[in-house]
């Protein structure tokens, strides 16, 4: 029996007995937002996106120039129709407004996505294989929720392609305009440590970016190669990984991804009628009291009692997670934001920032049948400063319901991904440092004291040289950091070594407050792109990826020297 | 959302609800942003303008309106001489639209000092004309209406020190819903230019190279050092 104490305990830390989860404090001012109204869980199936269809060939478009931001300022990057190599695959994807269930207990709301989806259609690239994306804008104008703008920029969060196609926040495309996108899907520098794993893309529009991802705009972008391949587990080729996952043909013709489930992770608030709420008046990061996973609140899980391997993404805007599993056992990592580490980490919990991407492998082999297991965030946040630290029992966001037996030919080798280009052979060629600290100024956001201006280069790092970034946070805010372009090694954390989940390749990190301290990175700045063969230079943008702190223009840019 | 995605919803939710035979109610009507924001965030408090005329904060001044608010208070050393400065600039290149497109409103955190008065003295120093109002009230409605317009820090020892309120101009067009917050202290250009868009119709918006260039182009490698042999030598011993 649990006494009153104990009720009240565990209603304070987690809601309404994990249902309602650690919800965000009422102030006396500022969000006087109530609370969502109560759902019951794991009533819902785990939503998973369908797979991004290629459409025939078409002729690539110039960009749009003439789409107005919410700033007044228009697209820097103008290009004129993309170079596609022969052997590239062609997509169509459309941003839509379409009634979309997070709950069945909730009325439909109109979201944003992809497609009409959130999150939007899963692409599966090969590395090899560039693909050219038309994203074309169908968003409503004057749109009666009032929560986004119609105005665009994709991000392939994570991917190496060329300026005009990295989302650069003022490269944006209005209602009724699209915006060829080239995916090289290529390894940074041809090398193979650094092909790409679990990428998303997302809105990233210049002052509007953390509305329009509430509203929806967020999907999966998958990559693979010849070790981690899409045959997966059922590879024959001896070098193949063999990691749990395998393409499968459903009865529709479709395929379908099993064992290998991406799942990005949000939280949203919904008023007393059920209806998606946002506060645009907030800067300080916007939290949701409802764990929304690939679109559906605290859905189930049916698994077989093998091996899976999950793709968790932190799409929220503003909270961090620390993901446990109710029966104790532990995660077994393999990648970390877009790469797979050289080892395989057993950890019984990991903390995951917005942005952020960790994959695991979960092993239900040694569960019975009718046992359910759930995963718990025993992370509790408040507000958009950081994280408050561990409760308990915490909030249960999915349940897992071990079904049926299932052959499992998949393994998880001693060695993921090994990197022949690391720390030992790019330190030696820094040349050039740079300290970069991400502070609040008069109720913004500002990096080294300036707000983000599309006219001002705040970095010229020379393609194919190294360098050396310490990232500081002011005031014990916690920011999780994105660099575009490329992915980066974090050399310390609080001048010791990062903790063991940090060790492999990010693009994401989080810095600032006591937890996470000041971060130094080395960023290998790559040299070319070969599936059109050209020098990397150019605009890209680093940024806060708590979108609210984005959007207040903690963000700055670095123009790439040939 | 369609009418049969909302039956369909209410239809789901009964069913979810186990069939328990209460008649279906109608479904609820998703929340109209202008009416939420207006509820949420535009509390109707009664201020002073600096020609001593008696306003209501929604109904007179931003009701129907496109507004651009930030926070000041007249003896303020720190950042509101520069706000006060790029809103007057921003004041000039708008012209004629000022009062008839777009109203200024800046609000006093000193509300015991900053008299109609004071303000009508701060204003005529700083040339503030037509369309350009300096607003007086009591202490509390005006510390209610800076927290429900996100002016506020969440630490309170640094929500406590007025100055730190000053630095955000909040962008509202009340009749289609649209809201948003910018610094006041980034480059006046850039402040016209996003007033420019909450004001105009889409099909007037500025548009082309010029927009962004009227910001020159600048480089600012603030952060930059070179490395010595030394460092590096010391990162590569601990790196494993």
């Amino acid at each position: 029996m649990f006494s009153r104490r104990d009720i009240l305990k565990i209603g304070l830390a987690s809601g309404a007995y994990g249902a309602l989860g650690p919800g965000p404090r009422r102030r006396v001012f500022a969000d006087n937002l109530p609370s969502s109204p109560r759902t019951t869980p794991f009533v819902v199936a785990l939503p998973i996106a369908p797979i991004a269809q290629p459409t025939a060939a078409f002729a690539t478009r110039a960009d749009p120039g003439d789409c107005v931001n919410a700033d007044g300022s228009t697209a820097f990057h103008v290009h004129g129709p993309r170079v596609v190599p022969t052997n590239s695959q062609f997509f169509l994807i459309h941003e839509q407004a379409r009634p979309h269930s997070f709950h069945p207990q909730l009325p439909a709301n109109v979201i944003w996505g992809y497609n009409g989806m959130a999150p939007g259609p899963t692409f599966i690239a090969r590395s090899g294989t560039p693909f050219l994306v038309r994203f074309v804008n169908d968003l409503p104008q004057n749109d009666p929720v009032g929560i986004g703008e119609p105005i665009s920029a994709i991000h392939r969060h994570g991917g190496f392609q060329a300026e005009e196609d990295d989302g650069y926040p003022i490269d944006t495309f209005c209602t009724g305009q699209s915006r060829d996108y080239f995916y090289p899907n290529e390894p940074a520098d041809g090398l193979v440590q650094n092909e790409e794993s679990t990428l998303w893309y997302h809105d990233h529009a210049i002052d509007i970016t953390g509305p329009n991802v509430y509203r929806g705009l967020a999907g999966f972008y998958l990559s693979f190669d010849a070790v981690d391949s899409i045959a997966g587990e059922l590879d024959t080729n001896p070098q193949a990984l063999r990691l749990p996952g395998r393409m499968v043909s459903l009865p529709s013709g479709e395929q379908f991804r099993e064992f290998d489930v991406p799942i990005v992770i949000q939280d949203k608030l919904f008023d007393r009628n059920g209806f998606l709420v946002f506060d645009t008046f907030d800067h300080n990061g916007f939290l949701g009291d409802k764990f929304v996973l690939n679109g559906a609140i605290q859905p189930f899980f049916r698994v077989a009692r093998r091996k899976y391997r999950f793709r968790f993404l932190n799409g929220s805007n503003a909270r961090f997670y620390q993901l446990f599993l109710s029966n104790g056992q532990p995660f077994v990592a393999i990648a970390t934001d877009d790469s797979l580490l050289e080892h395989p980490v057993t950890v019984k919990s990991f903390e995951i920032g917005p942005a952020e991407r960790v994959e695991v492998v979960i092993d239900f082999t040694n569960t019975t049948l009718g046992q359910e297991i759930f995963l718990v965030n025993r992370l509790q946040q408040t507000d958009g400063r950081k994280p408050d630290g561990l409760v308990s029992p915490g909030t249960q966001l999915l349940k897992f319901i071990v079904d049926r037996d299932a052959a499992d030919p998949s393994r998880v080798p001693d060695t993921l991904r090994p990197v022949t280009v690391g720390p030992q052979q790019l330190l030696p060629q820094v040349k050039v440092k740079r300290t970069f600290e991400f502070e609040r100024s008069d109720g913004a956001w500002v990096i080294n004291g300036e707000f983000f201006d599309e006219n001002r280069i705040d970095a010229k790092p020379k393609r194919g040289t190294p360098e050396i970034w310490t990232l500081k946070s002011g005031g014990g805010w916690a920011h999780p950091v994105h660099v575009h372009l490329t992915d980066f090694f974090i050399l310390s954390r609080n001048d010791s070594t990062p903790p063991v989940l940090e060790r492999g390749r990010k693009d994401t990190v989080a810095i600032g407050g006591p937890d996470f301290g000041d971060v130094k990175i080395l960023l290998p700045f790559p040299a070319n792109f070969r599936a059109v063969p050209r020098p990397v230079t150019g605009r890209f943008v680093f940024h806060c990826h708590n979108i609210e702190h984005e959007d207040m223009r903690m963000m700055g840019q670095f123009d790439v020297q040939p | 959302m369609t009418p049969v995605a909302t039956r369909l919803a209410g239809l789901l939710a009964l069913v979810a609800a186990g069939c328990s035979g209460r008649p279906p109610e109608p479904p609820p009507t998703p929340p109209n942003v202008v009416a939420t924001i207006r509820e949420q965030h535009l509390p109707n408090i009664e201020l002073v303008t600096h020609e001593g005329r008696r306003v209501r904060f929604y109904d007179d001044l931003v009701k129907g309106k496109v507004v651009a608010i930030n926070f000041m208070f007249a003896t303020c050393r720190n950042a509101c001489p520069e706000s006060t400065q790029h809103l007057v600039e921003v004041q000039h290149a708008l012209g004629d639209r000022m009062g008839r497109d777009v109203t200024f409103l800046s609000i006093s955190l000193d509300a015991e000092r900053d008299t109609p008065e004071v303000l009508r003295g701060y204003a005529e120093a700083h040339g503030a004309g037509p369309g350009w109002y300096f607003l007086t009230g009591k202490h509390d409605d005006i510390e209610l209406l800076r927290h429900k317009l996100g002016a506020y820090e969440l630490d309170p020892v640094i929500d406590a020190d007025r100055t730190q309120h000053t630095g955000l101009v909040i962008l509202g067009n009340e009749p289609a819903g649209r809201w948003k917050a910018i610094t006041a202290l980034g480059k006046p250009v850039r402040i016209r230019q996003a007033i420019e868009r909450t004001i105009l119709p889409v099909t007037e918006w500025p548009t082309g190279a010029a927009v962004v260039n009227e910001v020159p182009y600048e480089e600012n490698e603030r952060g930059k050092e070179v490395v010595t042999a030394d460092e590096v030598a010391k990162l590569l011993v601990r790196d494993p």
